[in-house]
């Protein structure tokens, strides 16, 4: 069987049946996290960043590859979530851009596409670094370029290419050390590989095997009808103590403009388009390309918005839902609704079920800061709440936030400057990828990669300082800050010269491990022999969810005991997976 | 040539050998502990106070003189007809003491005309020995002849010269009192903070700084003073509450830092201590 070209049904079905196998491995690519920590999440963000591209496809899948390569980028940069997801959106990104205006593509072409995928993701990260996804994307890539010039048959070249990739992975350990001390493959790798996989049995099933949703849908029946509803941002318990009447925008309306349908009678202005919205409306989201623009707002006058957005184009998927009439729902129901995210393929990127806290000022007035941080638990929300953080997302760990999740946020605060604490090594890409999003926006993503480096900086902030002064402060702060983490160990491995059995305790000092015990409390007094220095620091202890108050309280008094000097402070993090997170400065 | 003498009220923390040495006279404050009313520094001693605070279920109150208290001692001293007063009082921004004061001048001065110019109220717009050293130079300036003019411009040099930082363990009793001025900013945070506090140009309370633990704040108290008095010699005056050693770990460290000509001590006293709570600790510095 050969297969001379590929269009947009072809990439459909592929794109979904690498989302699927990708999807079926996503606990496996979880497993390869290099620490033995039970939060591995490489493969849940890689699952949802495609899910959230998969989605965009299904409803708006087009017989050119061209439009259906954009559909896909669109979705997945939206969705993007982690490093992994990240870079995987700029691979398709990049893709796209490659394949602009073809209806099909032949293996030079696809080749080409890849290949650019490649450029422009290492173009997006900072510091690229060989023995991951990229490694595994490039040496694909090239080998892609290599072959096409000796077959037109894009089921052998995506043959080649799957097979490059295995070989690149199984190489990854002998790139970065630590993959190779652990014994296993670098996860975001291997996560491209299952979506290689996919690719390939999509071609070689061949058109049989074209999913219904591949063809152009006009309405897509499986989307979840509740779409709607999971969007309103923040269904929490804080919530249920506003008096229904304190809601004053009380539409929540979500829409589409076809800027190329309907009968426009204007050119989309964003900017005036946002304050016409303003006027009287707030929790303002308009996000616009060539054709289509993508709008939320909460809005006292709905048939007023809708009447302004007729100027533009022809509205689709129109969705108004009485606040109110929700929010008395909500009390009735005890007010605490927890936001459930699910998985693969019920998850629709549209939804943002991540802000935990939301303080908006008024839409007319400008406060000159706003700062979203981003925490596991709600004690750790509760201090950055204190501290003066304006939105606080949830998922430090095992569920972080999206790029879109950071745009919304960011979207919905009318301050003139807002920094961003990720407080996680493998948010901050998302962070600063939402920041290109929103380029009328001024947004400063902090290097915070832990809790206490988040808390450190949300401190040294000072609302009458400048951007720069805070800026600095902030980073100072950070770079200052030593940060402490304990959790167990979810297998045997070897790692910075430690020897780590399953079910053992491991305590993390910034970002290396340190010490592992099997009991909590002296792998606390390892961890911690190593963070202080003087003894006269001030340590900050967060009680996770899994911590028994009798452990702290003997960690407590060893304490006061050991480092007689040192000002030690308890508080209720609540965070899940680790016991303690510990705080010197 | 006339005599001056010098008035104020409790509040300046004025150790009692200066008053008695230099003669100045007091109108106290008073502070209530549920029905017990004692009188600032004549019924209740700091060190009684703060047992009490420790002790007492209710945080205590305070409450200004009556523009009586005032009318009395000023009546009593102008009956001289030699004699000018210079009425020295805690910060109008924080108290209405000064307002007090003002009244009764306005009341006494329908008894003799010559009183409106022989009686000057001044706003300290500082509190505790911020403004008490204030009036003890004052005291020792009258009594070395300066004249009232020469009194009041040494006043407002010294208004423009003090640099005061004051440490607290809590904002509680800032807080509670209202005398928290534009310091309310740092309230609120879960974390424990430690809060540099300072008294602006218009006497109100404000937060210099935040920062975690009682050890940094006392560097970043000595850090703020380099700015303004690196390389210069200098006067320090200090204040505590209960916590001595604190203070005398700033004193310790200053006198690395500087050029320090002299210390002393002073106790803040009941009224202060109701709004500042017991960890207080503040350093008045002059330059010499």
């Amino acid at each position: 069987m050969r297969k001379l070209s590929l269009d947009g049904a072809d990439f459909t079905s592929m794109v979904l049946q690498g989302a699927n196998q990708l999807h079926l491995h996503s606990e496996h690519v979880n497993s390869l996290n290099v620490f033995p920590v039970p939060d591995g999440d490489t493969g849940t963000n890689m699952n949802l960043t495609m899910a959230a591209g998969v989605n965009e496809l299904r409803e708006k899948s087009s017989a050119s590859i061209g439009k259906s390569a954009e559909v896909l980028s669109k979705g997945l940069l939206m969705g993007a979530r982690g490093n992994s997801g990240v870079i995987l959106s700029q691979l398709f990104r990049g893709f796209s851009k490659s394949v602009t205006g073809l209806d099909s593509i032949q293996s030079v072409q696809f080749a080409a596409a890849l290949q650019n995928g490649v450029d422009t993701a290492y173009k997006a990260v900072v510091k690229p670094v060989e023995g991951t996804i990229l490694t595994v994307a490039k040496e694909a890539a090239k080998h892609a370029v290599y072959i096409a010039r000796r077959t037109t048959d894009v089921i052998e070249l995506m043959q080649e290419v799957l097979e490059k990739a295995k070989e690149a992975l199984a190489n990854t350990p002998n790139q970065l050390p630590v993959l190779k001390q652990v014994g296993v493959v670098d996860s975001g790798g291997q996560g491209l590989v299952y979506i290689y996989e996919g690719f390939l049995s999509a071609l070689q099933l061949g058109d049989t095997a074209i999913p219904d949703a591949a063809r152009p849908a006009v309405e897509d029946q499986g989307k979840r009808p509740s779409a709607v509803t999971s969007a309103i941002p923040h269904t929490h318990a804080a919530q249920s103590q506003l008096s229904t009447e304190d809601i004053e925008f009380l539409y929540d309306m979500e829409f589409f403009i076809q800027l190329n349908l309907g009968n426009a009678r204007k050119k989309f202005d964003e900017q005036l388009f946002r304050k016409t919205l303003a006027r009287n409306g707030d929790s303002i989201i308009v996000i616009a390309d060539d054709e289509i623009v993508k709008v939320h707002v909460h809005s006292k006058t709905p048939g007023d918005v809708l009447n302004e957005a007729l100027l533009y184009g022809e509205i689709t998927k129109i969705n108004i839902l009485n606040m109110r009439e929700q929010h008395r729902d909500l009390l009735a129901d005890g007010g605490d609704v927890t936001p459930m995210p699910e998985l693969f393929p019920a998850i629709d990127h549209e939804v943002s079920d991540f802000i935990e806290t939301v303080v908006e000022p008024p839409a007319d007035e400008i406060a000159s800061y706003g700062i979203i941080s981003v925490s596991m638990g709600q004690g750790i929300s509760d201090i950055f709440t204190s501290l003066g953080v304006d939105i606080v997302l949830s998922g430090g760990q095992t569920m972080n936030p999206s790029t879109e999740d950071f745009v919304k946020a960011i979207e919905s605060i009318s301050a003139q400057h807002i920094f961003i604490l990720p407080n996680n090594s493998n948010i901050i890409l998302a962070a600063q990828q939402s920041k290109e999003l929103v380029p009328d926006r001024d947004v400063t993503v902090l290097p915070a990669k832990t809790i206490p480096q988040g808390l450190a900086a949300a401190f040294a902030f000072q609302e009458d300082e400048s951007v720069q002064v805070n800026a600095e402060a902030m980073e100072q702060a950070i770079a200052h800050v030593q940060s402490g983490q304990v959790t167990y160990s979810i297998r045997d491995t070897n790692l910075d010269g430690l020897d780590i059995k399953a079910g053992h305790y491991i305590g993390i000092h910034n970002s290396k491990i340190v010490a592992t015990k099997e009991s909590l409390v002296e792998t606390c007094q390892g961890l911690l022999g190593q963070m202080i220095d003087n003894g006269d620091e001030i340590v900050t202890v967060l009680v996770g969810d899994d911590a028994e108050q009798a452990t702290t309280e003997e960690l407590t008094a060893w304490m006061a005991e050991q480092y007689p000097d040192a000002e030690v402070e308890i508080h209720t993090g609540g965070q899940p997976i680790y016991h303690y997170i510990f705080s010197v400065e | 040539m006339g005599k001056i003498r010098i008035v104020t009220d409790s509040t300046g923390d004025i150790p009692r050998e200066l008053r008695e040495q230099y003669d100045i006279r007091m109108v106290p404050l008073k502070v209530h502990f549920g029905d017990q009313m004692y009188m600032d520094s004549i019924t209740i001693e700091p060190a009684q106070f703060y047992e009490l605070l420790v002790t007492s279920e209710k945080l205590p109150t305070t409450s200004q003189p009556s523009p009586l208290d005032f009318s009395e001692l000023y009546k009593e001293l102008l009956a001289d007809p030699d004699t000018e007063i210079i009425s020295i009082h805690l910060s109008a921004a924080m108290s209405g003491t000064y307002q007090s004061a003002m009244l009764a001048k306005s009341m006494i001065e329908d008894l003799d005309a010559s009183y409106e110019d022989r009686l000057t109220i001044v706003d300290s717009k500082s509190a505790s020995y911020g403004f008490g050293q204030m009036v003890v130079m004052a005291a020792r300036l009258a009594e070395q002849g300066t004249s009232k003019d020469g009194i009041l411009e040494a006043i407002t040099r010294f208004q423009q010269e003090r640099k005061l930082y004051f440490l607290v363990d809590t904002l509680k009793f800032l807080q509670k009192g209202g005398r928290i001025g534009k310091a309310s900013a740092v309230l609120g945070t879960l974390l424990n903070v430690k809060p540099i506090l300072s008294i602006d140009a218009e006497g109100e309370v404000y937060a210099v700084d935040k920062v975690r633990g009682q050890k940094k704040a006392v560097s970043r108290v000595v850090e703020l003073f380099k700015k303004d008095f690196e390389g210069k010699r200098i006067h320090i005056a200090a204040g505590y509450a209960t916590e001595r050693s604190v203070m005398e770990d700033v004193i310790a460290q200053m006198r690395e830092q500087f050029d320090v000509a002299s210390v002393e001590y002073t106790t803040i006293g009941s009224v202060i201590g109701t709004h500042v709570g017991p960890g207080v600790v503040a350093i008045f510095v002059t330059p010499i």
